[in-house]
C-alpha cells in the first residue's frame, strides 16, 4: 500500500471515529475503562522510568559539568529543563507508544481477525466510533497527568542522587531545579504530549482496525503501529518545538 | 423473506459469484451449501451487507438493500442476528454482557428489562448459570449458544449463521442445529445458514441452495436430494460416505 493510500484510509477511519456516539452512556462507560487501561495502568512504568532517568541525567550532567566556570547549580537546572522540555513529553511518549500503541493495535487487531468488529458492524454499531473514540479521548485526557507525574518523579530521581551520593549536595540540586524557572516549559510539554497521545492512539487504532489474516498479522500490525507512531512523534516534535518555542 | 437477484461478485480477476438468484422464506431454515471456495461465505457476506455485490440486488421483505441509505441500513441491521463461524463473542465482556450489548446499544428498554431479556435469551439457549463467565471460560459449543443468544436478543427478523457447527463434535452440532431450527420457527425468522455439514443438510434443510464454483447448481428440499439428477450435488453430499465405504 502506498503512503497516500494509508493517509486516505487513516482519514476515512478518523472521519468514522469522530462522529456522535450512538449511546453516550456506553461511550462514558468505555471511556472510564480506557482511562484505567491506557492511563492508570501506565503509572507504574512511568514512575520507574522517570525516577531512573532523572537519576541518570543528574549523574551524567554533574560528571560532564565539572568545570569551575560553570556554577554548581547547573546540574539541577539542566536536569529540570531536560526533563520538562524533552523527557517527560517526547521520550515518555515514545515509551508509551510501545506500551499503549501495541496494546491498542493488538486489541483491535484481534477483534478484527476474530470477526468481533464485523459482529458489531452487523448489529448496526459504528465500530470505529465505539472502539477507537474512547481510546483516543481517554489517552488525551490522561497523558497530561502522566507528564506531570513523570516530571515530579524525574526530579525526585535526581534528588535521590544528591541525597545518596556525594556528586552534588541536596541544597545545590534544589537550588538548581528552582533557578530561572520558565513555567511555559510545562505548558509546552503538556501541549506536545496531548498531540502525541492523539498520534499514538489513532495510529495504533488504524493499524489494528486494518489488520487482516491471523495472529501473525496482528503482530505485524502492532509493530507497524509502534514504529510509525514513534516516527510521527519525532517528526511532530520538531514541528511543535519550532511552533511553540522557537 | 429475503430475495437475492443475480448476485455477482468479482475479486480482481476471480469471479466468485456468477449471478445467483434465490428466495429464502420466513420461518424456514434455508441452507447454502457447497465446497470450500465455492463462494458461499462471499454470498452470505453480500446478503448481510458486509460486501457489496458488483451486480444484482438483495431484497429484505421487498426492500432493496442497494436503495437503502445509511440510516435505513442501520435500522435494518438491528433486525438482523448473525452467528459467526468463530462465534465472535467480545472477549472483554462476560457472557451476559455480550447478550446485553445489542440491547444497551439499541433497545429502548430500561436496565432491568434489558437484563431480563438477556437472561431469557440465555435461558432459551440453555446457558442459565453461565452469565458471569467470560468467553474464554466456556466451551466452543457454549460459545455458539451464547452467540445465538446475542443474535436473538433484539428479536431479529433475519438470522444468519456462518458454519454454525464448525469445530464442534457431532452431538453438540445436532443440539445447535435443533436450537437454530426451534428458534427460527418460534420467532418466525428468516434464517440462512451457510454450512457444509452433511448432518445439518439432512436434518434441517427445508430449502437448500447448492453452490458450485460460484453458480447456483441446485435448489430444493432435503427430501429432493436423492431424486435430483445433479451429479455434482451427489458427489458433494455423498463424498464422505463414499470415502468411508472404500
Amino acid at each position: 500500500m502506498t503512503l497516500l493510500e494509508h493517509i486516505g484510509l487513516y482519514s476515512l477511519l478518523m472521519y468514522k471515529t469522530f462522529s456522535v456516539p450512538q449511546r453516550w452512556k456506553m461511550f462514558f462507560k468505555q471511556l472510564w475503562l480506557e482511562i484505567e487501561k491506557l492511563g492508570a495502568n501506565s503509572l507504574s512504568i512511568t514512575l520507574i522510568i522517570s525516577v531512573f532517568m532523572g537519576a541518570v541525567m543528574t549523574m551524567q550532567t554533574q560528571m560532564n559539568t565539572e568545570n569551575p566556570l560553570l556554577p554548581s547549580y547547573t546540574t539541577g537546572l539542566v536536569t529540570r529543563d531536560t526533563l520538562l522540555l524533552e523527557f517527560c513529553s517526547s521520550i515518555l511518549s515514545l515509551i508509551l507508544a510501545g506500551k499503549v500503541g501495541s496494546n491498542i493495535a493488538s486489541e483491535i487487531g484481534t477483534m478484527r481477525i476474530s470477526e468481533q468488529i464485523d459482529a458489531m458492524e452487523i448489529m448496526g454499531v459504528n465500530s470505529a466510533n465505539f472502539l477507537i473514540l474512547p481510546k483516543i479521548v481517554a489517552f488525551m485526557i490522561f497523558i497530561p497527568f502522566l507528564v506531570i507525574y513523570s516530571m515530579f518523579f524525574g526530579l525526585l530521581g535526581g534528588y535521590f542522587i544528591s541525597l545518596f551520593t556525594d556528586l552534588i549536595t541536596p541544597s545545590t540540586y534544589i537550588y538548581g531545579i528552582q533557578y530561572w524557572f520558565i513555567s511555559w516549559y510545562i505548558y509546552y510539554s503538556l501541549i506536545k504530549s496531548v498531540i502525541f497521545a492523539f498520534i499514538i492512539a489513532s495510529v495504533a487504532s488504524y493499524y489494528g482496525y486494518h489488520a487482516y489474516g491471523g495472529a501473525l498479522d496482528v503482530g505485524k500490525a502492532s509493530t507497524h503501529a509502534v514504529v510509525n507512531s514513534s516516527v510521527l512523534i519525532l517528526m511532530f516534535n520538531v514541528v511543535l518545538t519550532k511552533l511553540l518555542l522557537a | 423473506m429475503i430475495q437475492i437477484e443475480n448476485i455477482q461478485k468479482t475479486f480482481g480477476s476471480n469471479r466468485v459469484l456468477k449471478g445467483i438468484t434465490s428466495t429464502f422464506e420466513t420461518g424456514k431454515t434455508n441452507l447454502i451449501i457447497g465446497q470450500s471456495g465455492s463462494g458461499k461465505t462471499v454470498l452470505l457476506k453480500c446478503i448481510i451487507g458486509l460486501l457489496n455485490p458488483d451486480e444484482g440486488d438483495i431484497l429484505y421483505d421487498q426492500r432493496p438493500l442497494s436503495e437503502m441509505d445509511k440510516n435505513t441500513r442501520t435500522q435494518l441491521r438491528t433486525e438482523m442476528g448473525v452467528l459467526f463461524q468463530g462465534s465472535a463473542l467480545f472477549d472483554s465482556m462476560s457472557v451476559i454482557d455480550n447478550v446485553l450489548f445489542p440491547l444497551r446499544m439499541f433497545s429502548p428498554l430500561n436496565e432491568k428489562a434489558q437484563r431480563d431479556r438477556a437472561l431469557y435469551c440465555l435461558d432459551r439457549v440453555g446457558l442459565q448459570g453461565k452469565e458471569t463467565l467470560f468467553p474464554s471460560e466456556i466451551s466452543g459449543g457454549m460459545q455458539k449458544r451464547a452467540a445465538i443468544a446475542r443474535a436473538i436478543a433484539l428479536n431479529p427478523k433475519y438470522l444468519f449463521c456462518d458454519e454454525p457447527n464448525s469445530g464442534l463434535d457431532p452431538l453438540t452440532s445436532i443440539k445447535i442445529d435443533e436450537l437454530i431450527t426451534d428458534i427460527t420457527r418460534e420467532f418466525q425468522m428468516t434464517t440462512i445458514i451457510n454450512t457444509h455439514d452433511m448432518n445439518s443438510v439432512r436434518t434441517m434443510g427445508e430449502n437448500i441452495v447448492f453452490i458450485h464454483q460460484g453458480e447456483k447448481d441446485w435448489e430444493g428440499h432435503m427430501d429432493e436430494i436423492d431424486r435430483s439428477p445433479q451429479s455434482k450435488l451427489h458427489e458433494f453430499i455423498y463424498a464422505g460416505y463414499a470415502q468411508s465405504k472404500r
